[in-house]
């Protein structure tokens, strides 16, 4: 369905304001429900704790650790407390 | 070398990063070889620890974006797709796959089954049997494998979409966002009452799309943990 026929459901005729409220629409079913998910692979580096979050993430679906002994990425637990140690120095 | 990632990987959310820790049984650990052993000068105990090796590609983030809010094409018109072992590559093409099949220059296609050719792709050309990608070489592979190629939505970046674009939605999430536009402009007249009525019917809509796809029977995978 275009957005022309969007438009015309909805009687509207401003299309730089449809294309701005159909964003809203996006986001807010991205929000709230998976409806197109997307991937990103990071290296794990020995020693490094801190991964940054995609900078276009809406909403984290879930998060996967490589198994490297049968190379299937197997999905991971979220920890509800953090680890005490909030800055290491020397991590290795 | 990683195993039972499971059970022994966790994170963190912090803000906008992400701790990673391993769960740690063995005291603390070292790699010699391939092999992992317990350093001698340590007690034993379960704890967290830091990654303690290098992973290529090792995190997997799923998550949902607004990175394609806008496609070319209607989803319910992209039902195009082809699966068999007479597919072959070579060079920029890819044969046993073209026009007969549905498929037309300029589409985003999704390749997978192959031996080292899975991923997506835009086709610059297209024959009957064939299709080109001239932006990419792929690896050569012989006809055989079992190959499925299907089309995928083709982004139209935000800045170029226009009337003649598709929200990235399928039928009924349209419809949806055509109440989305009714009550947003309900608000912009201050008709609070109305506003409200289309985003009930938002939601309903968005409701109906979730449960459409849930009339099937369900199987699930059994936790790690779980009583057996």
């Amino acid at each position: 369905m275009t957005i022309q026929e969007l438009m015309e459901r909805a009687n509207m005729k401003e299309s730089g304001l449809a294309l701005a409220w159909l964003k809203d629409a996006f986001h807010l079913l991205q929000s709230n429900s998976t409806e197109d998910l997307k991937t990103v692979k990071y290296n794990i580096i020995d020693g490094e704790r801190d991964y940054l979050i995609p900078q276009d993430m809406i909403a984290l679906n879930n998060i996967s650790v490589k198994d490297t002994s049968d190379d299937k990425y197997k999905r991971i637990r979220r920890l509800t407390v953090q680890p005490i140690t909030s800055e290491d120095t020397d991590p290795e | 070398m990683s195993y039972k990632t499971e059970a022994t990987w966790f994170y963190y959310l912090k803000g906008r990063s992400i701790e990673l820790y391993q769960r740690s049984d063995y005291g603390r650990t070292d790699t010699l070889g391939s092999y992992k052993i317990r350093l001698p000068d340590d007690s034993s105990g379960t704890y967290f620890i830091y990654p303690d090796e290098d992973i290529t590609d090792g995190l997997r983030i799923e998550y949902t974006s607004l990175d394609t809010p806008f496609v070319s094409e209607a989803l319910e018109d992209m039902q195009i797709f082809t699966d068999g072992s007479d597919i072959s590559f070579s060079g920029n093409q890819i044969s046993g796959v073209g026009t007969s099949d549905g498929f037309a220059s300029g589409d985003k296609i999704r390749i997978i089954g192959s031996k080292s050719n899975d991923g997506d792709y835009t086709t610059t050309s297209a024959g009957s049997t064939t299709l080109d990608d001239s932006t990419t070489t792929f690896t050569t592979e012989t006809a055989g494998e079992s190959i499925t190629v299907y089309q995928i939505p083709k982004t139209v970046t935000t800045s170029s979409a226009d009337e003649s674009s598709h929200v990235n939605l399928n039928r009924m999430l349209s419809l949806a966002c055509v109440d989305y536009l009714k009550a947003m402009l309900a608000d912009r007249d201050g008709d609070i009452e109305r506003k409200e009525y289309y985003m009930r019917e938002f939601w309903g809509k968005v409701g109906d799309n979730e449960s459409n796809k849930r009339k099937i029977s369900m199987s699930l995978p059994a936790s790690p943990y779980a009583m057996r």
